[in-house]
Parts: structure tokens; C-alpha cells; sequence
């Protein structure tokens, strides 16, 4: 059997992985694709600043937003130095905190699904890089900056999530610092479970080996999201 | 600095998984997230496992009826410490908007019992005291639905009770009867 074919069989493994993804994805609908409903009652109701809601709200979305937390585990998946994990995890803070602030300041008006689209795509992108994909290609994009600018993209997506209520101008600035502030904290805390699970992982020699069809399975889920969220575009209606 | 946050493979292996990706993305896609959660099924699947619409969230616009639907007006006075129930028998999902206004304040229990399982079953939507209550309302199961009225000022008060919906027939409790009433439509 070649390494090609083997590979393949592999690959096949997946369809296991991505039904788990499937069950990640409806478990957790209501709650990431945007911020969930009772919360978006309190949000209206807030006039004035808020700091510890605002900050709840941020890690909330950070933690139960699939999307993010799929491409950190692409981005920290080979990276084993402490101080590699923080660059990146440092370039992607910060990219989307840009984006946050000025998105929600200026008023940016940014379809949603787009948006969240081009998450999706940052998935499937770190995931190709992930199986050595771009080492074929004759170009290398380097993959600090990639971090940064779809870290600007999920800047983008927190921000028209959080526009979409009608922030009180009230506190706003104190508000969203402190959603940022939450998005920082709640991204350290789901950080910290996927370098758990994958440093406990690593440890064992299965880590390599699956690394392919773990990676595989991830671009399948940035797929997903692509799809859905590009099927949402096109086909859910708009009232204004 | 080199960071290489990859691994190496064969462009063959490369280019097989990622169609594999894309194909297992597309075949979920069709086959369970987009029928279920926008209701969009090109190729039926989704109606052959059931989850056509399953979770596409708000009810839509326009919702048809099988009938034609009646239009109710009734008028009654409770005196002190009196009570009654005006209910509706409605199918499930049946829509149905009301306006009662009362003279004094009153104290009400929008409530709704399943058919067929009675009293314990019974589900209530609001209670409270007011005058006044005007809503839409939309059957969660099919039984009788309506509102219980209890008196607890020391003065008559006259209550006027207007509805429109798809229900089939109304029913008065009071505390030592119960009897079917005609639906009987504002003429004015």
C-alpha cells in the first residue's frame, strides 16, 4: 500500500470526526452564531457603562463561538514552544481587537455572513497549511501575517455581532473595551483547554500520525462553516 | 526565526484530502444543515429524513388555516369575589388575537389545558391583575384555551371580551356550571 493511499484511508477515518463536528455545530448554534437571545434583551436593556456583563458577554462569545476556537486549534496545532503559541495567539489578540473597536466605533456596516464566512475560510486556509499545503505552492505566505489579518476578519465578526443591538451610546466606549476584555479572557481560557487536550495528546505517538486527518477533519469543518454560512447570504431573508 | 507549524506531504495526499474535506462539507450540507437549519432540501433528502425546517428558528410570515375563522364578543359582569372561565378549543398552532377590557381592576389567568388530559395538565401563559389585556396568541397544543376571571374588588364589574381566530367553539366555567356558549361575532 502506498503512503498515498494510506493516507487517503485515512481521510476516510474522518467521516467519525466530522459527524462529532456536526454534533459541535448544532450543539453550539444557538449559542455562537450570535450572541444568544436573553443576552441580546439584556444588551438592549444596558444604558450606561457595564463592565463585569460586558466582559461576561465577551468571554461567552469567545467560548461557546466554534468558529474561533476551530481556527486557534489550527493555529497552535504545531506549535509546541510556549513562546510561538503566545506570538500567534498575541497576533490574532490583536488583530481582532483593532477591528472590534473601530468596527463597533465607526459604525461599520458588515453583512454578518460574509463576515462570518471568511472565518470559515480562515479554518480551511489553517488547515491547508496545517497538511503542508502551501509548501507545494510557489508562493509561502507567511503565517504570522495570515494570523493577523483573519484575526482582523474575527474582529470584524465580533463587531457586527455586537452591532447588531443598538448600543446605547451611554458607556459605549467603557462597553466594548469590555467586551474586548472578556474576548481576551475567554480566548486564554479555551486556549488553555485545547493546549491541555493537545499537549496530553502529543504525548502519544497517535499525535503525528492523525495529525493529517485531524487537519483534514478541521478544513472539513471550515467547509462546513464556508457553506453555511454563504447559504445563509443568499437565503435568509432580510427585513428591514 | 523559523517557525514551521506544518507538516509535509505529498501533493497528491494534499490535493485527495482537501477534496475530501470539500466533498464531506457538501454532502453534510445537503443532506442535514441546510434543510434543517434554513429549510433549503434541492435534492429532498431532508424531507426524507424529516428535518426539512427543523430548526429554522422564527415561525414564518404567512401561515395558512384549513378554515375560516370566527370572530367572538362577549359581555358579562362578576360580582364581588365571583370568578369565571372563558376558554376556546383550538388546534395546535391555531392563531387567535383578543382584546378583553374591564370596568375595575380584575385578577386573570391567561392559561390553556392539552385536550384529553385535563386540568393538571393545564399551562399558564400570564397571570396578574389589570383592567385591561389585548394580545395574539398562537395554540402550543391543541385544547381549550382562554382566561380565568376572578372579582376581588367590593363593586360589580362588567367585562367585554373581544377575539378573532381559528377556533371551533367556547366554553364558560363558572363556579357551579360549565356549558358550551355560541360563538357570537360583533354585528356592528
Amino acid at each position: 500500500m502506498s503512503l498515498d493511499r494510506f493516507a487517503v484511508v485515512k481521510c476516510l477515518n474522518l467521516s467519525l470526526w466530522t459527524v462529532f463536528a456536526a454534533g459541535l455545530f448544532f450543539c453550539s448554534q444557538a449559542l455562537a452564531h450570535s450572541i444568544a437571545s436573553d443576552d441580546a434583551n439584556f444588551v438592549l436593556s444596558v444604558d450606561g457603562p457595564a463592565v463585569i456583563p460586558f466582559i461576561y458577554l465577551g468571554a461567552k462569545h469567545m467560548v461557546t463561538g466554534y468558529d474561533h476556537l476551530l481556527f486557534l486549534v489550527g493555529v497552535i496545532f504545531f506549535l509546541y514552544k510556549p513562546r510561538h503559541v503566545v506570538q500567534y495567539v498575541t497576533l490574532f489578540a490583536v488583530g481582532h481587537s483593532i477591528t472590534l473597536l473601530a468596527g463597533v466605533l465607526a459604525d461599520w456596516q458588515v453583512n454578518a455572513y460574509l463576515i462570518d464566512a471568511v472565518i470559515g475560510f480562515s479554518i480551511v486556509y489553517k488547515a491547508f497549511e496545517n497538511i503542508g499545503g502551501f509548501k507545494l505552492l510557489p508562493f509561502q505566505p507567511d503565517t504570522r501575517v495570515a494570523v493577523f489579518v483573519f484575526g482582523l476578519f474575527h474582529g470584524l465578526g465580533l463587531a457586527t455581532k455586537l452591532q447588531e443591538f443598538e448600543l446605547s451610546d451611554n458607556g459605549l466606549i467603557t462597553n466594548i473595551i469590555s467586551f474586548n476584555v472578556g474576548v481576551e479572557i475567554g480566548q486564554i481560557l479555551a486556549l488553555s483547554a485545547i493546549l491541555i487536550f493537545l499537549s496530553a495528546w502529543r504525548t502519544s505517538a497517535s499525535y503525528l500520525k492523525h495529525a493529517f486527518t485531524t487537519n483534514t477533519a478541521l478544513m472539513t469543518g471550515g467547509f462546513l462553516l464556508v457553506g453555511y454560512q454563504l447559504a445563509s447570504f443568499f437565503l435568509v431573508p432580510v427585513y428591514l | 526565526m523559523t517557525t514551521e507549524p506544518t507538516q509535509t506531504s505529498s501533493p497528491k495526499t494534499v490535493f485527495t484530502a482537501s477534496l475530501i474535506a470539500l466533498g464531506v462539507a457538501l454532502v453534510i450540507l445537503f443532506v442535514v444543515i441546510l434543510p434543517a437549519e434554513l429549510d433549503y432540501d434541492p435534492f429532498g433528502i431532508g424531507q426524507l429524513l424529516g428535518i426539512s425546517g427543523l430548526s429554522s428558528g422564527e415561525a414564518p410570515p404567512l401561515e395558512g388555516q384549513e378554515a375560516v375563522h370566527s370572530t367572538d364578543y362577549v359581555e358579562f359582569y362578576l360580582e364581588p369575589f365571583q370568578s369565571v372561565e372563558y376558554k376556546y378549543s383550538m388546534d395546535i398552532d391555531a392563531p387567535m388575537i383578543f382584546s378583553w377590557v374591564a370596568e375595575a381592576e380584575l385578577y386573570y389567568d391567561m392559561h390553556a389545558e392539552p385536550a384529553g388530559l385535563g386540568e393538571e395538565y393545564a399551562e399558564s401563559f400570564e397571570q396578574g391583575t389589570g383592567a385591561q389585556k389585548m394580545g395574539s396568541y398562537h395554540a402550543p397544543f391543541t385544547g381549550i384555551h382562554g382566561w380565568f376571571w376572578e372579582n376581588r374588588g367590593n363593586t360589580d364589574v362588567t367585562v367585554k371580551l373581544y377575539s378573532s381566530g381559528f377556533y371551533h367553539s367556547s366554553k364558560v366555567f363558572s363556579a357551579n356550571d360549565q356549558y358550551d356558549r355560541d360563538i357570537s361575532p360583533v354585528t356592528q
